[in-house]
């Protein structure tokens, strides 16, 4: 009995190639996911396994804080010890992350800010160890870092 | 819960798509083609609403925004003729052999969005850019109802960008809006769920040219080349994966038959303005798209003007609207560049070289490049109408390595970060190249 006309060389070529080359991408892509940091468990962070999983605690920390800093407020996000570039990211992580609030810059674009430009945050971030001297009131703490109400000033 | 909400409304600004994409003119295309279609435009026309209203003084809401993008598709109906024939009206009758090589094609896309899905789940995926720049304005946007000219100018706000367009701020207002807060998981779940629209609607608007085994092999391709790239470039919850949706169908279309068809000319072209109002390289791209396209389909493109006029005006409206907004408020007057226009700095050529080879290579040792260039080159001899892909490719990498020629101090820093996110569609649009194997004559497209 005759069978239906295969597809030519050239059809199949023109399938295979394409279909191969998907199949590279899907087999590397698949190899290169986080398997080894179990892929299936719920992330603390958005950024826990990327390439820019080192401000994860600082996106975290930022996270929590939002319940205890009131509407209105201003706020900065310092780091123990200080890192000009990472307080330059988590000063971006608080305008995202605390909206309705005013986010001050400790460090802007890499740079320290002078000190007088967040002097009157009235809430202060520390992503790291808890400084030495604290800067006010002891609202929240986590394993990310500390959050404090500074006393008004007068 | 929040996220799946904020998920779930962008699928309204689909709706804004239908009264268009339910004209006959488009019932050759498969259903879900067609939908892929209708929220791609939706999307685009809901955008442009949203800055319309502020230009008009009118606060946001979401049920007016959907009416308003509906009204917008209901308008561009007008322009279609009741009694249009599509080209795609006669479904080809299957290959033999076709179904097993479709389903191995699809089970492929969808591998390769399950892989999309795994590393944005497990914040394997996510740009700090989303946090930047792109959720902020969404979000402060949505709180405000309308763009928050005060945030934009505030000093300590210079990294947001206020020039850059407003499509993927106001979509993402619009979500904000609708789930009553912003949610950062649903912005990054964005990078999957636009690819799972792609990889369903790729193919059938692949289809009418190359069969459908052929297409979903080429959408196969495409849907794994944006996967490896989205997970190795960081792309969740960025610009980058609107401005590929856009972008990849606009082109599907284009080198399709239909795209001889006016209807499919002016859904190419709110596509193309999608794109040019999602990035700011959107806009070269669209240029270079639809200046190629008359030259990669001489006939296809006649008559010139009016061809023109489908392509090109709807992304001048929508940038008109948005560079209105920005001069009324003093602002922006423009795209922000990094110098004089034609002060180049050659000596950093040798370095903006290196850095971006680098840069593409630590994106999956530049695989996703790579293997679509092969498959073109496989493919070889192409139809005519590998100008319009390649032709943009090129004209898109020249505009990159410009931009990064431009800048007074050592780019490499920038590139590292940029350059396989930015060079992205550049290895869609060799994918989709790949679809253009001479195989003898086309189908004739109808009258």
């Amino acid at each position: 009995m005759k069978r239906d006309s295969p597809l030519s060389t050239l059809d199949s070529r023109l399938f295979f190639v394409p279909l191969i080359g998907a199949a590279i991408l899907v087999a590397f892509t698949l190899v290169s996911l986080p398997w080894k940091e179990n892929l299936f468990r719920r992330p603390r962070t958005i950024f826990d396994r990327s390439a820019a999983s080192a401000v994860a605690p600082g996106y975290a920390l930022v996270a929590a804080a939002v319940p205890v800093i009131p509407a209105g407020a201003t706020v900065v996000v310092r780091t123990e010890p200080r890192d000009p570039i990472a307080e330059t990211y988590y000063h971006r992580f608080a305008d995202a992350l605390l909206p309705g609030r005013r986010a001050l810059p400790a460090s802007f674009y890499g740079r320290f800010a002078p000190p007088e430009v967040s002097r009157d945050a009235a809430y202060v971030l520390i992503v790291g160890a808890k400084p030495a001297e604290p800067p006010g009131r002891l609202l929240l703490e986590t394993p990310e870092g500390t959050v404090w109400e500074t006393p008004p000033r007068r | 819960m929040t996220g799946l909400l904020w998920l779930a409304s962008l699928l309204l600004v689909g709706l804004s798509g239908l009264p268009l994409l339910l004209h006959r003119a488009f019932a050759g295309y498969p259903l879900s083609t067609r939908l892929v279609l209708a929220g791609a435009s939706g999307a685009a026309l809901v955008s442009f609403a949203m800055t319309a209203a502020v230009l008009l003084g009118i606060p946001w809401n979401v049920p007016g925004l959907v009416a308003a993008g509906a009204v917008l598709a209901a308008g561009l109906r007008l322009f279609l003729k009741p009694a249009l024939v599509f080209a795609a009206d006669a479904p080809r009758p299957p290959e033999p052999g076709e179904a097993p090589r479709v389903l191995a094609a699809a089970a492929l896309s969808l591998i390769a969005v399950g892989a999309a899905l795994g590393a944005t789940f497990a914040g394997a995926a996510t740009s700090p850019d989303l946090l930047f720049f792109w959720g902020p304005k969404a979000q402060q946007f949505a709180l405000a109802r309308t763009f928050d000219a005060a945030f934009m100018r505030d000093e300590f706000h210079q990294h947001m960008h206020a020039y850059y367009p407003p499509l993927v701020t106001n979509l993402g207002a619009f979500a904000s809006m609708a789930a009553g807060r912003m949610s950062w998981t649903g912005a990054t779940l964005t990078f999957p769920l636009l690819l799972v629209f792609l990889a369903a609607g790729l193919p059938g608007a692949l289809a009418d040219r190359l069969g459908r085994a052929h297409a979903a092999a080429i959408a196969a391709l495409t849907i794994a080349v944006i996967s490896c790239l989205g997970v190795e470039a960081d792309i969740a919850g960025n610009g980058e994966m609107p401005l590929l949706l856009f972008e990849t169908l606009a082109i599907a279309l284009l080198i399709s038959d239909a795209a001889a068809e006016p209807p499919t000319q002016l859904i190419a072209g709110i596509l193309l303005a999608g794109a040019a109002a999602t990035k700011v390289e959107g806009l070269p791209f669209t240029i270079s798209a639809a200046a190629l396209f008359f030259l990669a389909r001489p006939r296809a493109s006649r008559p010139f003007w009016p061809a023109a006029g489908r392509l090109i005006l709807p992304a001048a409206v929508m940038l008109s609207a948005w560079f209105a907004f920005g001069a009324s408020r003093r602002i922006f007057f423009g795209y922000s560049g990094y110098g004089t226009l034609f002060d180049l700095h050659l000596d950093h050529a040798r370095v903006v070289l290196a850095a971006v080879g680098r840069s593409l290579s630590a994106a999956g040792h530049a695989l996703p490049w790579l293997v679509p260039l092969g498959c073109v080159l496989a493919a070889l001899p192409l139809t005519r109408r590998w100008i319009l892909p390649v032709g943009t490719a090129a004209i898109l990498t020249a505009f990159f390595l410009f931009t990064y020629i431009h800048r007074p101090e050592d780019p490499s820093l920038w590139i590292s970060w940029s350059a396989a996110r930015i060079f992205s569609p550049v290895a869609m649009l060799l994918a989709l190249a790949a679809s253009l194997g001479s195989r003898g004559e086309p189908r004739p497209a109808s009258p």
